[in-house]
């Protein structure tokens, strides 16, 4: 009876040991933090950590001061202290970064992407007080914030080759904003529907399988110029030719002729791809038409036939 | 060249009767057509539907985008070499086995006639549908619209492989053109194929749920004494002039 008594407790014991080491398994699991630590020597965060702080601005209004950790321990200067961008009195520091000052300062570690960007339609732009314009951060964050710049190759950056046309989309996409510049095509959408824009699509994240052009390889990245600009890698059937060279070995200027110019085929752009287009549709309406009609008659008379039997 | 076999089982009273319909060249055909065909298919419909969550999902699972085209691109040559295969077997049969030309592939009005014959059995203004020779409408249709799909698909295909060496013999638009023919002409072909040849083949009442006549190439006598009556009466009815010729098939029994 002692024995079996024993027994029984250590069959409680072994089932408790158990629970509580699977249970200390999975907390360990879900509580853990995985992630890195950003470099904060001036414990800076202690404070900007925290949800609700803030302060009123000259103006009356309440401005966060808040820095999310999960940003800053993920960004790519996750090894710069703050200081390098805040100075060493952040609190004496001018307050209300402007798109331009915030791209400045990008440029005084970058200074070529900077330069580079400058001379872009979207930096001559900013130049000329446009707040429109993408400048470094609306490119390089997830949340056009520059706490949480991630490097390019992340696959959840917004610079990750993957995902670069939704990012361009972000602005070429809003119709209103992009009529004040006289840019009507949808070029998002005509980009999926072309060969680059469905291989990319397709291909998954990995950076091997992602071989397609997107919008930066004919447009460039920092350099982007107006497709107006004679100077742009995509002005004329010269210059475009030349771009699609950079992939396509030997195409000529008529192998350039064949694109649609991010527009739909029409009787003004290409007319004879839109009547062919036309002619297709005719054709499959009334082929799979005629035979939907055979078929379902064929259903009814065969359903009807065994009805009867 | 149909002939009609019999076969009796060893010691049964059992009688199956089979009619050859399809020589082996015809099956072989058949079956390299299907199976490029359904490659095709499965590796050009994410392509069409590329933003369809599936799809990528699809390619993932072929290992990637290169190993989908390189499947799509590779069953495009089986299917262009099983097409010439056809040709030179027909040309074949004519020049040097003397088979006379198989008019019973051509077109005639008759079909068209059929056709709405048929589509009057189906809503019920006829009590009978109508009855056919060796091919009926449908499987004519099936048959020259590849004569019509293959050119259309193999060029469209060739001038996306090579656009840059198309485009320097031939002007710039065939790139775009080659795009939405291709993509249009392969839903035409798919949707066909996969609703009206598969129905009409394979789920149609008689034969449900598979014809294994084009894999086997044969099909049971009584079925073809259905499907195929003017052909089935062609071949035997005895000549009466020349009974020794008994007209173009052969009735024969085989017994173990």
């Amino acid at each position: 009876m002692v024995k079996k008594g024993m027994r029984t407790n250590l069959k409680v014991v072994s089932i408790i040991l158990l629970s509580a080491f699977t249970l200390a398994t999975i907390a360990s699991i879900v509580f853990s933090n995985s992630d890195t630590i950003a470099l904060d020597e001036n414990n800076c965060l202690s404070c900007h950590s925290n949800l609700n702080i803030e302060k009123k601005s000259t103006n009356g209004v309440l401005i966060s001061l808040r820095i999310s950790e999960k940003d800053v321990n993920r960004g790519a200067h996750r090894y710069i202290d703050c200081t390098t961008c805040h100075t060493t009195k952040p609190h004496e520091a001018k307050p209300a970064l402007t798109k331009q000052s915030s791209a400045e300062k990008c440029g005084t570690c970058h200074k070529y992407e900077y330069k580079v960007h400058t001379q872009s339609i979207h930096g001559q732009q900013l130049q000329q007080g446009n707040q429109d314009v993408a400048t470094c951060v609306d490119c390089h964050s997830p949340k056009a914030d520059a706490h949480s710049v991630i490097r390019v190759l992340e696959y959840g950056a917004p610079t990750y080759k993957k995902n670069i046309a939704e990012t361009c989309n972000k602005c070429h996409g809003n119709t209103e904003l992009m009529q004040d510049y006289g840019l009507v095509e949808r070029v998002y959408e005509s980009y999926m529907r072309s060969f680059h824009g469905k291989a990319i699509g397709l291909s998954g994240y990995d950076i091997t399988q992602l071989d397609a052009a997107t919008c930066t390889n004919c447009h460039g990245v920092h350099d982007i110029k107006a497709t107006a600009d004679p100077t742009a890698t995509v002005a004329g059937m010269d210059n475009l030719a030349k771009t699609c060279e950079q992939c396509h070995a030997g195409a000529g200027a008529e192998f350039a002729r064949g694109f649609l110019g991010h527009k739909e085929a029409s009787p003004k752009n290409i007319p004879i791809a839109y009547y062919v287009e036309r002619f297709f549709n005719l054709l499959l309406l009334s082929v799979l038409g005629a035979g939907g009609i055979v078929l379902m008659g064929a259903v009814v008379r065969y359903s009807g036939n065994r009805w009867r039997k | 060249m149909a002939t009609i076999t019999r076969t009796d089982e060893a010691e049964k009273v059992q009688v199956e009767e089979q009619v050859t319909r399809f020589d082996v060249h015809q099956i072989i055909q058949h079956a390299v057509l299907m199976v490029s065909f359904i490659l095709l298919v499965v590796t050009g419909l994410p392509m069409k539907f590329s933003t369809a969550g599936i799809s990528e999902w699809w390619v993932q699972i072929w290992g990637g985008i290169s190993n989908i085209r390189a499947v799509h691109h590779t069953s495009a040559y089986v299917m262009v070499l099983v097409c010439l295969y056809h040709l030179i077997y027909i040309g074949y049969g004519m020049l040097v086995k003397k088979r006379p030309f198989p008019m019973w592939m051509v077109p005639s009005v008759a079909d068209f006639v059929k056709l709405f014959q048929e589509l009057a059995y189906f809503v019920g203004l006829r009590k009978e549908p109508p009855q056919f020779d060796r091919f009926n409408w449908r499987e004519k249709f099936d048959y020259w619209a590849i004569f019509w799909g293959m050119p259309v698909m193999a060029g469209s295909g060739f001038i996306l492989m090579f656009p840059v060496f198309a485009t320097k013999y031939l002007p710039g638009w065939v790139v775009p053109v080659a795009y939405t023919a291709h993509s249009h002409e392969a839903m035409l072909a798919f949707t066909w194929i996969f609703f009206i040849h598969i129905f009409f083949n394979h789920f149609s009442p008689s034969v449900y749920p598979l014809n294994k006549s084009i894999f086997t190439g044969k099909v049971p006598r009584e079925r073809y004494i259905k499907e195929h009556a003017l052909e089935y009466e062609r071949l035997t009815r005895v000549d009466e002039e020349k009974p020794e010729k008994e007209a173009v098939g052969t009735i024969t029994r085989a017994s173990q």
